[in-house]
């Protein structure tokens, strides 16, 4: 594969994408849409960095047993987990556009074969169309940071280094998460014959990944985790903990209970606590298993671990009363390693599929 | 310059071009004629490096095009049926994008499109290829067939969009790339067209070459055979007469029109007995079959 001819299809791609109106309508309503969504999270940190202040300031005041208490200051990253859900819906449906109609087009108008009668080999001509649709979407991606971060400096919330690099990682998960609807469009559009039925075919995919697996996965967990532990038949004076947290598009609330009897733990109380811990965490396997094959799940699971590592932390130890230590950007992307790796192989998977059926393509 | 060995494509357990064996000549305009699905454009494909065949070989130039295709490519132009171009973009960039991939430079890429543009009257066009008339796409994609000025041109069905004054045009340009010396093949099932631009041709048939060679050769190849029998055809102002000759086999007519079937071409004697009895000879020759009948029935097998 020579290098020139592949960076000639893709500078052709490219360019391509990035002039068309299609493009440009859907990245214009993205870019608003994910500007007004900053500029509310913008408010929302703001307000919790006025209260943050106050808390601070009434710590220094108190006296006593509080006193080695800090609330912890808020992240920037809480503006950035607002786009998260724009990436979702918007950001999938412009990966879809740009990709759903990359080979069939070329059939429809038969300009594959005008192509293909050049000194250029099938495999370039693949690769250079997913080199230019990443590339567009890599644009596309970078534009929406660079607004983000520029009503950031606009609104005087100048981020540190670690959150910068935070910034920088939602950044490339977020364009993992667009190839993967590149990738799956891409092989629709080589596999049918007209771009109608290409686009048909993703987006069938794309509302079974993104709706109908997470679904069959809590009815698989159900089935396989069978009915949850009955309480003990005693009274009972539970001590109990619930914790929220809510963010842009996604939410999770963990409740812990912890039972007090008569002083002391009741160790009735205290089996079936164990029994529906495990229950719990069988339910959670099967269920993170399905998700596994989402790349919504596996986005919003790496985007939240990046954003916000605190409900990340409550979400994996539900029954833990005290959230783990957060241990950095490095430490929350090791947890969700998985999720990462699912990402990367996904759109991996839908490439190969591509490249396969392309060179094995009957031009006629 | 073209050859093909046992050449052999099957799709789906159905044999498209079958041990096709072909010779065409340095500088040669070819004709490949044949009915639709005969294996006229499946042959193209696999001279030109876009399918593999399925047994056999072909080669351009010395060139085996399925080892060898981007090579083959390098050197040959291909206009295929109906062709197709990015309708997002002017001929101009159409041909910019394709022409990159030869290496050329800038310059040269701007010069050779210019050039080309102004051959296929496409100079000036400043709308999207999109927006194209189908007989200007034919004429664009006889412009990037030449883009590389290939040393062998494939042509297949290069009429099929052209209105009269594009097809006049056409067959300039043949020519004209004929007298630099280019080794053309034109596929068509269009027997008049063939007959105008080519020198040699080959008949394909379910996928089979029926017969190659000038296109008389072909005819006669392909005429009903009548032993070594010839048919003189007569016609005199007057009643004909009772003609008698040792060669003649058998005599057909009315009046004063015959068909004379002889064993050798005996016009001088006839006219010389016809002459000699007072009579007037309006006509008096061979008889041989219309090439078009001759092909069509070479079709219809």
């Amino acid at each position: 594969m020579a290098l020139d001819r592949l960076f000639n299809v893709a500078r052709k791609e490219f360019s391509d994408h990035i002039t068309s109106k299609r493009f440009i309508i859907i990245l214009g309503l993205f870019l608003v849409i994910s500007a007004i969504g900053m500029h509310s999270g913008i408010e929302n940190y703001n307000t919790m960095l006025e209260s943050y202040s106050l808390q601070l300031q009434h710590m220094q005041d108190l006296e006593g047993p509080y006193v080695g208490w800090m609330p912890e200051k808020p992240s920037i990253m809480l503006v950035f987990s607002s786009m998260m859900s724009y990436m979702t819906m918007l950001g999938g449906i412009l990966a879809i556009a740009i990709g759903f109609d990359l080979v069939s087009k070329e059939k429809e108008t038969r300009s594959l074969k005008s192509l293909l009668s050049h000194p250029v080999y099938r495999d370039e001509v693949i690769n250079g169309k997913a080199l230019g649709g990443i590339g567009a979407l890599g644009f596309a991606m970078a534009l929406a940071l660079a607004i983000a971060l520029a009503m950031l400096l606009l609104f005087s919330i100048v981020p540190t280094v670690d959150e910068f690099a935070a910034v920088l990682v939602f950044g490339v998960v977020t364009l993992g998460f667009l190839l993967a609807y590149f990738a799956i469009a891409l092989m629709m559009s080589t596999v049918a014959k007209e771009s109608g039925n290409a686009l048909i075919y993703t987006l069938v995919i794309f509302f079974a990944v993104s709706s109908l697996l997470p679904m069959f996965g809590m009815m698989a967990a159900n089935a396989f985790a069978g009915d949850p532990p009955e309480p003990p038949q005693m009274p009972r004076m539970p001590q109990e903990i619930v914790r929220t947290a809510s963010s842009g598009g996604y939410s999770t609330t963990s409740v812990s209970q912890s039972v007090v009897y008569g002083g002391t733990e009741d160790p009735e109380w205290k089996a079936y606590e164990e029994e529906m811990k495990t229950y719990i965490e069988k339910r959670r396997l099967i269920s993170d298993i399905s998700s596994l094959l989402s790349p919504q799940s596996n986005y919003q699971t790496i985007a939240i671990a990046v954003t916000q590592p605190q409900i990340f932390s409550m979400m994996q130890s539900p029954y833990d009363t005290a959230p783990e230590e957060t241990t950095g950007l490095a430490g929350a992307l090791g947890k969700v390693w998985m999720n990462i790796a699912a990402l990367i192989v996904f759109p991996s998977a839908f490439f190969a599929a591509t490249y396969v059926k392309f060179m094995r393509m009957d031009i006629r | 310059m073209i050859r093909t060995e046992n050449l052999t494509k099957v799709y789906n357990g159905k044999t498209a071009v079958d041990g096709l064996d072909l010779e065409v000549g340095e500088g040669e305009i070819f004709g490949f004629l044949g009915p639709n699905g005969a294996g006229k454009s499946t042959t193209i494909l696999m001279l030109t490096g876009m399918i593999e065949p399925t047994g056999g070989r072909c080669l351009v130039d010395g060139i085996e095009v399925a080892k060898d295709p981007l090579k083959v490519k390098e050197i040959i132009g291909y206009l295929p049926e109906d062709v197709g171009f990015y309708g997002n973009m002017t001929g101009e960039q159409n041909l910019d994008y394709f022409a990159r991939f030869y290496g050329m430079d800038a310059k040269e890429r701007k010069e050779r499109i210019a050039e080309l543009l102004e051959l296929v009257h496409l100079d000036g066009v400043v709308q999207k290829a999109g927006e194209y008339s189908r007989g200007m796409k034919q004429r664009l994609g006889l412009a990037q067939a030449l883009i590389n000025d290939p040393k062998v041109l494939f042509l297949d069905e290069p009429t099929a969009n052209l209105d009269p004054e594009g097809v006049r045009e056409y067959r300039e340009l043949v020519e004209h790339l004929a007298g630099e010396g280019k080794t053309i093949f034109v596929s068509s099932h269009i027997l008049s067209e063939v007959r105008v631009v080519c020198r040699t041709v080959g008949l394909l048939a379910k996928g089979k070459l029926v017969a190659q060679g000038t296109l008389e050769e072909v005819a006669r190849a392909l005429a009903p055979s009548d032993g070594d029998a010839v048919r003189i055809v007569i016609e005199t102002r007057e009643h004909l007469p009772a003609i008698d000759d040792p060669a003649i086999l058998s005599v057909e007519g009315n009046a004063n029109r015959a068909v004379v079937r002889a064993k050798a071409d005996i016009r001088d004697r006839l006219s010389a007995a016809l002459f000699e009895q007072g009579l007037h000879v309006r006509e008096m020759r061979l008889e041989e079959p219309e090439i078009e009948d001759v092909f069509m029935a070479a079709y219809r097998r």
